[in-house]
Formats: structure tokens, C-alpha cells, sequence
């Protein structure tokens, strides 16, 4: 991919109608690499944690002390003094009934992840670009059928957009509320306890809205269910990729599509260098320049299957000696002509016999009376 | 071109919202553009920029073509082209679009179109034959409906009402004359259903029910007096009538007035065959107000008796 020629982005009036066009940023052509953007969100993912941790003494306000050996009971510390029911019970054991757990959890456990700037970067710029690509944002869920181009940038007075209704009528006119629907119908309860949690509800995410300057624009488009709005200088990955997973549905407004060249580029952030310049390896084993100087194709060797016995097997003997299995084919032949020649001869005969023999034996006209 | 194989490393490896394994070793494409259904790096419509499926809408069928100039146009992406009904026709068709397309789709794309042909032709024949729809039974609503008329025919006390409703339209006179039954006694019988006068009430009410039958239908006068014929002797029977006769005399000008009056004179006359009657009445009435039925009984029985009267009446 050739930087120097870079393809034009129709840019869309609040009305839905294309008006110019604008350059493509140099980082939606950035190399995409879902392992670094995989790794990277993970890890971020985790600055956001809130420490959680048992009482430190939680298990241990006992005086409880072992009883020793003698006593015919475990050995496990136990509660000591009387009166009360408690007295004598184990103490201290994770195994024990109002026992310290195993391992009981700190709160300086390492709740954060330091992650290079470098390769965070080279996330955000993979990220952005592989929402550049309408197959793997189609392929990450969102409903982008009717979107006139990919990526979307809006023109105009967007950014001044602070009517939800307003706001609503741009999204159809371009499209993309297909996505804010799917992400409204698919509101549900959360499973598990995070719903007693402050974590009552789900859905799916929907369009991504990245402006430069807020003079309404958040107002106008932050009530839509799904919909999340960034500003360019301050992309996250965490909204650029959710789930660690690439392509998400995002739309520009235009100054913030032309803001992207200065933020990444020469003077700003280093838009990440791709290994290979093509990584189509199919074309270049197939193209004209690398197979004029490859070898010829090898063949498999030899499959041997397993040997075959010439006294067993006819089509081992035939290998071998054909004249033997031609001779053998045709002896078969002959005794079985044989056969039915003498048969058929034994019948004709015994037939005659036979016939002859009741002739003979029947009585003629003459000596009927027996005489 | 070059986005392919990357793309296709991303869905296969990362994650594709289409991808399904129904089947232990099989993947399922859901996509609807895609020409074999099974996610596979040929067959992938968003890992191949150079694409053509075969997509039947309504009985016609169409042939969806994608290429690389308008992969990053989702709305424009698939070229629709409607290919003739004829078979044939659409075979050579399909050869000419996809002429320089590779093999793989160009079979798969006509083996997606015999198919479909095929299903099409299936489901005109179907249409032809009448095949009932079938619907399907919630075994958990069948059993609340269920229960639910079980309920409600015990709260609607059916017989109760069509009882009701019969004896309303006997009091309005609807029936007419069809029905030769007393209205003083089929009164009482509603009274009897109501369950409110006593049993002495009936007693009396049953004399003036006698008086006025002896006034208005010969028919009446006879039932009572075939009640008396059942219970008594033939003699008595004679006897009987004599004070009858003598009865309804006082009856007529008793009829008038109150039926307290009516009824002291009448208990001393035809005391007899009121008090058999009443007792035979009695009888079944005190099981009236416990069941409903035997009123019904009682009525078939006057008729019955009726009936063997007129065999004997013509002597009169």
C-alpha cells in the first residue's frame, strides 16, 4: 500500500448528501495487528479496577491457641475461656467455621498495567485503521448495510449538533441507525450478581462518534443507546476495540477526519511501520518476477505400499509374470469347458439309455395278452 | 487485494459475528451473501473482495456481484442482477457474468442455483396440495385454559341458570299453551326453587293450586284426581269425586278471596285427597329445595297419570 497515492473520502452533509471529498489519514492505513491491540486492551483494561479485599483481621480477633495432643480432638487452634458457645470451637484455619480464608485477598495486589506509550500507540493507530475496513466491521457485529462509505465522515455543522432529534435524522439519512437500533432491541438484564452491582443492564455497542471540538455535539448524540463520542485528541482504546476485538463502527466529523493527519504524522504520533510492505503472500509466490527464478515443483516421493504375495494374490503375479496368470486364466477356462461338455454328454446318454430301457420294456400290441 | 488475507486471519482467528458451529467439527457462515453457508476462506464474502452470490427473493431468483472498486461502499457493495426464470437460460447467464471469476465460485454458484430452481419447483407442487397447518400446542397454556373452563363451568352453575331461565319463560307465558301445567302449581315450583315460603305455605297454596285447576282445565282436575286414583280404591275414588264436586263448588267462590280463607275451607272437604295429595306432594317437595330434579319428576309424573286417565275419562 503506497502512500503517496492515498484514496479520497466522500465527506456527508447533515442531510445525507455527499459533498467533498478529503484525503485518507495516513494512520487508517496503518498495518493492522489484532495481537498487539488484543494485548494491549487487556491490559488496559485493567487501570480501571477498584481495589477489593477482606478485613485484615478479618479470622484472627480470637486468642485461640492449639490444645496440643492428649486431648482426643484435632490439633487446630482453638477458641479458649467458657460460657459461651464459642469456646472450644476451631479458630483460625481456612478450614474453620469463622475462620481467616485462604490467602485472603489484599488490596495492594497489582491492580494496574503498565503498558509501553509506544505500543498503546501502535494500538489506537490499528485500531483506527481496521475501522476503516467494512468487512471487519461487519464482522465485529455492527449493522453497517446501509452506510454509504466506510470510513463515515460528516461535514457541515455537526459539531454544533445539540438536538437529539436533529441528531437522530443524521443518523438515518446516513444510515447508521440501523446500528443504534440493534443496539436498543438489545438491552437486557445482566446475568449474574453484577445486576445487584450497579451493573443492571447490557447492550451492544453501537456507533462510535469522534469530533473535534464539542460545541453541542455531545449533547446531541449522547442519549442514543450504544452510541459513545470521543474527541480525536484523546482516542481509547477501550471504545476503538471493544472486547479487544478490531472494527468498530466509527464516524468522523470532518474536522476531526483532517484533525487525524497532524495527530499522527511527521510532527505528532508515529503511525506504527508495517513488517511487510505486502503481506499478500499468495499474489507474490504466484506473481510473474518470483516464479522466472524458482525451481521447478518436486515431486512427493514415493508412496510404497506394503509388498503383496505372487502365490497369494493374482494382481502380485500378474507384476511379475504375466504369461503365468494369462496360462492359469485360460486352463479355468478349459477345465470349465471340459466340464460342462462331459455333463452334457453323461445326460444325453443316460438320457437314451433310459428312454431305450422303458421302450424296451413297455409291451407291444402284439404280446398284450402276455403271450 | 491485500486487505484479504489479513482480514481473513482477523475472522478466523479473532472473531466474526457470523461464524456458528452448530456441528462439533463444522463452521456455519451466517452470512446471507455467503454461496455455501460454511465459513471458509474461499467462501468468506468479507474476506474476499471479489465476490458473486446467488440470492432468491420471492421466486426470482438473483446473482450478487462484489468487487474491489466498491468494497469500502457497503450501501452500493453488491451488484444485483435478475436472472431469467428459465433454467437454461439462467446457466448461460451466470456463465457470462462470472466469466473471469475463479472457478471455485463459478461452480458453487451454479450448484446454489439448481438448487434453489429445484426448491422453487418443490414449493409451487406443495402450493398445489391442500396440507393443513400445523400449529403448535403450549403445553403449559393448554393446561392453564384448561383449568381455567374447569373453573369457570363450576362458577357458572349451568343447570341452575337454564332453570332458571326455563321457569322465567313459563312465568312470562312464552311457551302459551304448549305446556298444559298449572300456573298456580308451576308458581309454587318456582317459589319451591326459591326456596322461600314453608311447608305449611305449600299446603295451602296446593289447595288453591286444586281450586283454580278444577276451574280452568278439565286436564288439571283430572290430574289431581288421577293423584287420588293411584293412592286410593276405586270406591274411594268414587267417593272422592263426590266431594270434589262438592269442593269446587266452594272453590268458585272461594277462588277469590284471600287463600288463607280458601284454603280452611277447602282443608276440611277435600281434606283427603289434599292431604294425600299434599302428602305425596309433600313428599317430593321436601326434597325439592334439596334437589332440583325431582320437580321436574313430580311434573312427568302428573302427566303420566294424565295419560292413563284419558283411557278411563271417555267413560265419564
Amino acid at each position: 500500500m503506497s502512500a503517496a497515492a492515498r484514496p479520497l473520502c466522500s465527506v456527508f452533509s447533515t442531510s445525507g448528501d455527499k459533498t467533498t471529498d478529503v484525503a485518507l489519514p495516513a494512520v487508517l492505513t496503518a498495518p493492522l495487528r489484532p495481537d498487539v491491540v488484543q494485548f494491549v486492551h487487556t491490559n488496559i483494561n485493567k487501570n480501571h479496577r477498584q481495589a477489593y479485599a477482606v478485613q485484615m483481621k478479618a479470622g484472627h480477633q480470637t486468642s485461640a491457641t492449639s490444645w496440643g495432643t492428649g486431648r482426643a480432638v484435632s490439633r487446630i487452634p482453638r477458641v479458649g475461656g467458657g460460657g459461651t458457645q464459642r469456646s472450644g470451637q476451631a479458630a483460625f484455619g481456612n478450614m474453620c467455621r469463622s475462620g481467616r480464608m485462604f490467602a485472603p485477598t489484599k488490596t495492594w495486589r497489582r491492580w494496574h498495567r503498565k503498558v509501553n506509550t509506544t505500543q498503546k500507540q501502535f494500538a489506537v493507530a490499528s485500531a483506527l485503521a481496521a475501522a476503516a475496513v467494512p468487512a471487519l466491521v461487519m464482522a465485529r457485529g455492527h449493522k453497517i448495510d446501509q452506510v454509504p462509505e466506510v470510513p463515515l465522515v460528516v461535514g457541515g455543522d455537526v459539531e454544533t449538533l445539540s438536538k437529539a432529534s436533529k441528531a437522530k435524522a443524521l443518523l438515518e439519512k446516513i444510515g447508521a441507525f440501523d446500528d443504534v437500533e440493534k443496539s436498543a432491541n438489545s438491552k437486557k438484564l445482566r446475568t449474574g450478581k453484577g445486576k445487584m452491582r450497579n451493573r443492571r443492564y447490557v447492550m451492544r455497542k453501537g456507533p462510535l462518534v469522534v469530533y473535534s471540538t464539542n460545541d453541542g455535539i455531545e449533547q446531541g448524540f449522547r442519549n442514543f443507546p450504544g452510541v459513545e463520542l470521543a474527541n480525536v485528541d484523546r482516542l481509547n482504546l477501550l471504545q476503538l476495540a471493544p472486547g479487544g476485538h478490531m472494527g468498530r463502527f466509527v464516524i468522523y466529523t470532518q474536522a476531526a477526519f483532517e484533525k487525524l493527519d497532524t495527530i499522527y504524522g511527521a510532527t505528532g504520533k508515529s503511525i506504527p511501520v508495517a513488517e511487510m510492505a505486502n503481506a499478500d503472500l499468495a499474489r507474490i509466490i504466484n506473481s510473474d518476477e518470483v516464479q522466472a527464478v524458482v525451481n521447478p515443483a518436486k515431486s512427493a516421493p514415493k508412496k510404497y505400499l506394503r509388498k503383496k504375495n505372487a502365490i497369494k494374490s493374482i494382481k502380485a503375479l500378474e507384476k511379475l509374470s504375466p504369461y503365468q496368470v494369462a496360462a492359469r486364466k485360460s486352463e479355468t477356462k478349459a477345465q470349465e469347458s471340459r466340464k460342462t461338455k462331459k455333463s452334457m454328454k453323461k445326460t444325453k446318454k443316460r438320457g437314451i439309455g433310459k428312454e431305450f430301457y422303458e421302450k424296451m420294456s413297455t409291451q407291444g400290441d402284439v404280446c398284450e395278452d402276455g403271450f | 487485494m491485500q486487505h484479504d488475507q489479513i482480514i481473513w486471519e482477523v475472522i478466523n482467528n479473532q472473531f466474526c459475528s457470523f461464524k456458528s458451529k452448530i456441528e462439533r467439527e463444522r463452521t456455519f457462515c451466517r452470512n446471507p451473501y455467503n454461496v455455501t453457508g460454511l465459513c471458509l476462506r474461499s467462501s468468506c464474502p468479507l474476506a474476499n473482495s471479489r465476490y458473486a452470490t446467488i440470492r432468491e427473493d420471492g421466486g426470482r431468483i438473483h446473482l450478487y456481484l462484489k468487487t474491489v472498486e466498491r468494497a469500502h461502499t457497503p450501501k452500493d457493495m453488491w451488484e444485483k442482477i435478475r436472472l431469467s426464470r428459465d433454467y437454461g437460460k439462467a446457466m448461460k447467464q451466470l456463465d457470462e457474468h462470472l466469466a473471469y471469476f475463479p472457478k471455485f465460485l463459478v461452480h458453487r454458484n451454479k450448484q446454489r442455483m439448481t438448487k434453489i430452481h429445484q426448491y422453487l419447483i418443490r414449493m409451487r407442487k406443495l402450493a398445489l396440495k391442500v396440507k393443513p397447518k400445523l400449529v403448535g400446542v403450549h403445553k403449559k397454556i393448554e393446561r392453564r385454559e384448561d383449568r381455567r373452563e374447569e373453573k369457570a363451568v363450576k362458577a357458572a352453575k349451568l343447570e341452575e341458570s337454564i332453570e332458571k331461565e326455563l321457569l322465567e319463560r313459563l312465568k312470562n307465558g312464552s311457551y302459551g299453551d304448549i305446556y298444559n301445567f298449572p300456573e298456580t302449581s308451576f308458581e309454587k315450583a318456582l317459589e319451591g326453587v326459591e326456596g322461600e315460603k314453608d311447608i305449611e305455605e305449600e299446603q295451602r297454596e296446593l289447595e288453591e293450586m286444586e281450586e283454580e285447576e278444577e276451574e280452568l282445565i278439565e286436564f288439571v282436575e283430572d290430574f289431581e284426581e288421577s293423584d287420588d286414583e293411584s293412592e286410593k280404591d276405586v270406591e274411594e275414588y268414587y267417593g272422592d269425586e263426590t266431594k270434589g264436586l262438592v269442593g269446587t263448588s266452594s272453590s268458585e267462590s272461594d277462588s277469590d278471596s284471600d287463600d288463607e280463607i280458601d284454603s280452611t275451607t277447602h282443608s276440611k272437604k277435600p281434606s283427603n285427597d289434599d292431604d294425600e295429595e299434599e302428602i305425596t306432594k309433600k313428599q317430593p317437595r321436601k326434597k325439592k329445595p334439596k334437589k332440583k330434579r325431582p320437580k321436574v319428576q313430580i311434573e312427568y309424573e302428573m302427566e303420566e297419570e294424565n295419560e292413563g286417565q284419558h283411557e278411563i275419562m271417555p267413560a265419564w
